[in-house]
């Protein structure tokens, strides 16, 4: 039978509700897709629940007309400045007399990893598993092997509890429970890195509206990751302040004249405003939009060169660079970021199969949700867990009847 | 094999789902209210289905609790209170309710008249039977039965001599009812045993294929010569049909011991024997051995020695 999944990513400038039905061979079918604009939301966080709440949930209703179904739970997205990372590194000595590693050494290894607490008022969103090295060596798969000590560490990524507890109410608002939370980065690195990339190491660059995630990739783990509270809307307010423009009108001079980087030929050309020339109207040159855009990108560019000082070795980052999200559209931005980093970037694009429709940067996330939903991310030799869904998953859930997990 | 994660230790894994809300609050948008009224309409239509098949198994359970027999759809009737009985021969009133056994008490729709009627006709002497309820309380019964023309004594090792008696269209009966006056001046029927055969159910024998077309001679002197008719003793008769040339019926009689007559125009030879018997060398003989009357227009008389 298949299956129905949901995903949901409540971007700063747009919330975005996708339904999936995995079919019984693994294939997974977007039947449901929809976004409405946002305005509960600044540089990923919600400052107004209502807003914020009245967008998802109109976006979760119209997949949902779309697709034809319910939906019982969510994969959620989570970006936001508030968001941190750190290496956490636990290891066990093999208990078994004949030195064969079992599940339970790795159990106990990833137990001691995550031994260490967040900060005060901070909570873990998402370990995401480093290599596993069984007596200093990386191997895939050590149950079975024969060694003495096993390590492995997690990219743990802990929030702000407010922060986290208002996208949680936002879901269970509309009667949805979280399956589970999933980074922003990791969502789109999921959907734009194949394994190929992220073996050979990969930076991926999500540009959103309110902040840019990223994602580090070495030898197809993830290295670190990060959110810079810089996107598309400061962009948008540069032009406004620098140009004396409205918001609205700025937002349309980025979208439709917008440039990274100077062009020669945009030499003295000037674009209206408004557009129709009426009074009010006036004329401003092309180049001085690219000058203003240009120096937000740079130095969102060298912000995260900052984040990621010491980590960019070109020996470990043969993938390149790979941009996406909407901020990515934005003609020029590629060269930038090749310059100020270092490394040859890019624009990602989406493996065959995806319905042009879809296949835009800003959809890398919420797409990247359900593939990342489906993979399985436990530790070798576990047993994956099978909830039921449905009305009679949740009537047995209600009643205690079946396996809890 | 199931692993269930304990709160305490999701609280010291810094796990998200420990700041899920517990319950869900007021609907922040118009979407979420009409989810949750979808549900919850889900819910109330699921418990009112559920009702409806609980209340359904309630009540066929408390009717098959109640039902104790058949359903009665006949309602409360008034016995019958008149028998009225119908035929055009022997069988009367009392015939019946000695046949059927006491109506007294029962209503017409506790009778089966259809049964009843099955098995009336099932009686050799009934020809035709119609049973029919006139309502309130009336039981109506209306036969025809068969005319008997002759007499057959048969004689068995079991029910020793039995008179059967043969009606117009062959079938034997043994008759009810019947006064010996009525039965006296019928002639006796001689015929070869091998004629005779038993129906399937043993009872009786099957029609004689013969007496149709003796019946109307035998008719036609009752009727027309009553004189002839009243000295006619035994009637045999051999192969009667028009097409056999041989074909004859013999009857023994008083006057004339031995008549034949052809199996077709009955009344041109009792006319004709009427006259020779009224010649005046039969008259004067009180006893005439034989006359052939089955030679169309030839008579063959033979006087007693």
């Amino acid at each position: 039978m298949s299956k129905i999944i949901g995903a949901v990513e409540i971007g700063t400038s747009k919330a975005k509700a996708l339904i999936g039905e995995v079919a019984e061979n693994g294939v997974l079918n977007v039947v449901g897709m929809a976004s409405r604009p946002n305005e509960g939301m600044r540089k990923g966080e919600i400052v107004d629940f209502r807003k914020a709440a009245a967008a998802v949930h109109s976006a979760l209703e119209d997949a949902e007309k779309m697709s034809g179904t319910t939906v019982d739970e969510v994969y959620l997205a989570q970006t936001g400045s508030h968001l941190k990372g750190n290496m956490l590194r636990g290891s066990a000595s093999v208990a078994s007399s004949d030195n064969r590693v079992d599940v339970s050494d790795l159990q106990r290894a990833a137990e001691e990893a995550k031994r260490r607490k967040p900060d005060e008022g901070r909570t873990y969103v998402h370990h995401i598993r480093t290599p596993i090295l069984l007596d200093g060596r990386i191997v895939q798969d050590p149950v079975g092997m024969f060694g003495s000590k096993v390590d492995l560490g997690y990219w743990s990524i802990d929030g702000d509890d407010h922060a986290i507890k208002q996208a949680l109410h936002v879901i269970s608002n509309y009667s949805l429970e979280v399956k589970d939370l999933i980074l922003s980065s990791i969502a789109s690195s999921t959907m734009m890195a194949g394994p190929d990339l992220r073996r050979a190491g990969t930076l991926v660059i999500d540009m959103g509206a309110g902040v840019t995630d990223f994602a580090l990739y070495r030898q197809g783990f993830v290295a670190c990751t990060g959110v810079i509270p810089v996107g598309g809307d400061h962009v948008t307010g540069d032009l406004s302040m620098g140009l004396r423009v409205l918001e609205p009108y700025a937002e349309k001079l980025k979208i439709e004249h917008g440039k990274a980087i100077a062009d020669p030929i945009d030499e003295g050309e000037d674009i209206w405003i408004i557009g129709n020339k009426t009074i009010g109207d006036r004329s401003i040159p092309r180049k001085a939009i690219t000058d203003v855009i240009h120096v937000r990108i740079a130095e969102l560019f060298e912000i995260m060169s900052k984040e990621l000082e010491g980590l960019l070795d070109p020996d470990e980052l043969k993938g390149g660079i790979l941009l996406t999200g909407g901020g990515s559209l934005l003609p020029g931005v590629e060269q930038i970021a090749t310059k100020i980093l270092g490394f040859t970037a890019r624009r990602a694009s989406f493996p065959s199969g995806i319905d042009p429709e879809l296949a835009q940067p800003e959809n890398a996330t919420v797409l990247g949700l359900l593939h990342y939903g489906l993979e399985d991310h436990g530790l070798p030799g576990r047993i994956k867990e099978e909830v039921e869904t449905g009305f009679l998953g949740k009537f047995r859930k209600m009643v205690g009847l079946g396996a809890q997990v | 094999m199931t692993i269930k994660k304990s709160k305490k230790q999701d609280a010291q894994s810094g796990n998200w789902k420990k700041l899920a809300p517990k319950s869900s609050r007021r609907p922040a948008s118009k979407a979420a209210l009409r989810k949750r009224l979808l549900g919850a309409s889900k819910f109330l239509v699921l418990f009112f289905l559920l009702g409806v098949v609980g209340c359904v198994v309630w009540f066929f359970q408390e009717r098959s609790q109640e039902d104790s027999g058949p359903l009665d759809i006949t309602g409360t009737g008034a016995p019958i209170s008149k028998l009225m009985f119908v035929t055009d021969g022997v069988l009367h009133k009392r015939w019946f309710e000695n046949w059927f056994g006491p109506l007294r008490g029962r209503t017409l729709m506790d009778l089966d008249i259809k049964e009843i009627q099955t098995e009336l006709k099932q009686e050799s002497q009934i020809s035709f039977v119609r049973v029919s309820r006139q309502f309130p309380a009336t039981l109506k019964i209306e036969i025809k039965e068969r005319m008997p023309i002759l007499r057959l004594c048969l004689r068995s090792k079991t029910k020793g001599e039995q008179t059967w008696l043969v009606s117009t269209d062959g079938s034997l009966y043994l008759g009810t009812c019947y006064s010996n006056a009525s039965l006296v001046h019928l002639p006796f029927l001689n015929i070869q045993p091998e004629l005779l055969r038993l129906s399937s159910n043993g009872e009786g024998y099957e029609k004689l294929g013969g007496i149709s077309a003796v019946a109307p001679l035998l008719e036609i002197a009752r009727r027309d010569y009553p004189g002839f008719y009243q000295n006619w003793q035994v009637v045999s008769y051999e192969r009667p049909h028009d097409d056999d040339p041989g074909a004859h019926i013999h009857i023994k009689s008083g006057k004339v011991r031995n008549l034949r007559f052809a199996p077709q125009h009955f009344a041109t030879q009792l006319r004709r024997l009427k006259y020779l018997l009224m010649e005046s060398d039969f008259r004067r003989t009180p006893v005439v051995e034989s006359i052939d009357l089955s030679h169309d227009r030839s008579v063959f008389a033979k006087l007693s020695p």
